[in-house]
């Protein structure tokens, strides 16, 4: 298993920016992200949190091998189930693949909070697990690092998506304080470039991250595993 | 395809999507964040949604797999994952 961790900041109040998730995948600009419905959301009986499944289709972009070895789906799904608590001022998304999930399984967490020294911005938090299950210790190492370089790929690719759809719905927050179904064709070209990274499967995180366990002890661990389960 | 807000995973559904999508992000940036809402107040638009829904995640096989990070993950946790050794 790999583990990630990445911090970072949204020039936008917090409130703005969990509206603003609601609407990241206009997917009609996006590449990956074909679709994003909500299965199931509960309010909370104080009316102050509210928690939400979501199922996020994708188009899969993997390795010619990995495909391969899947056996070429070129849809994926991905599990998100949020929670937004107006008492601790957070937005918590938890997702997790859905499709090859036996394969490899990249479990994000992302949390926005209010930045504790500016109030007009937000703190960003991210983790990202990320374990395949191949057999062989050195294929999963191999599809690991494969993932961890999507990562980077993606990296400043998906916090610039965010960042242009927030600039574009806070023009009309300030406007009128509404964020109803108004974003217009703008909005649409400015996403164009890149939304469609900011989660996912492998492909989605929006910045950049950074090993937090060495090659050596993964593969040492997996090794161990392979070596349990044998005996 | 040709909307701005996002489509639905099932075509057949995405009308109700829209209509659902609309209602919601206008409850929740006018009443859920000002604090003025004890409910959700799209339940019919809701309703019509998720019935689409729950039936074409079964009809695309996409349920099992569902279920699986379901049972991992649980929605009543906020999707944290169950320890796992």
């Amino acid at each position: 298993m790999k583990l990630f961790n990445n911090v970072s900041e949204f020039e936008y109040p917090w409130e703005q920016l969990s509206a603003a998730n609601w609407r990241k995948y206009p997917n009609e600009a996006s590449t990956h992200v074909k679709a994003v419905d909500v299965l199931r959301r509960e309010l909370d009986p104080s009316g102050r949190r509210l928690i939400s499944e979501r199922l996020i289709t994708c188009e899969q972009s993997v390795p010619k091998w990995i495909s391969m070895l899947i056996g070429g789906c070129n849809v994926s799904y991905v599990r998100e189930v949020s929670v937004v608590d107006l008492d601790t001022k957070t937005l918590t998304l938890r997702s997790c693949n859905l499709t090859c999930a036996n394969i490899l399984k990249v479990f994000e967490t992302v949390k926005y909070s209010p930045h504790p020294r500016d109030s007009k911005k937000t703190l960003f938090e991210q983790e990202a697990k990320i374990t395949a299950y191949a057999g062989i210790s050195k294929l999963c190492n191999k599809i690991e690092e494969w993932s961890v370089n999507r990562f980077h790929e993606n990296a400043l690719k998906g916090k610039r998506g965010f960042d242009t759809v927030l600039e574009t719905l806070s023009e009309r927050w300030n406007i009128s304080e509404s964020l109803v179904d108004d974003i217009g064709s703008s909005l649409v070209d400015k996403i164009n470039e890149t939304v469609e990274d900011f989660k996912a499967v492998t492909e989605d995180l929006p910045k950049g991250t950074r090993h937090e366990s060495s090659f050596l002890s993964g593969n040492y661990s997996e090794i161990r595993k392979a070596f349990t389960k044998s005996s | 395809m040709g909307n701005i807000m996002s489509t639905s995973f099932a075509p057949e559904c995405a009308d109700l999507k829209h209509t659902y999508d609309k209602c919601f992000n206008h409850w929740y940036s006018e009443k859920f964040l000002k604090g003025l809402s004890m409910e959700n107040e799209c339940s019919k638009q809701w309703y019509a949604y998720t019935t689409c829904v729950q039936a074409a995640l079964v009809k695309q096989g996409i349920k099992p797999a569902l279920d699986e990070a379901r049972k991992e993950a649980p929605f009543e946790n906020g999707g944290e994952p169950e320890k796992v050794e």
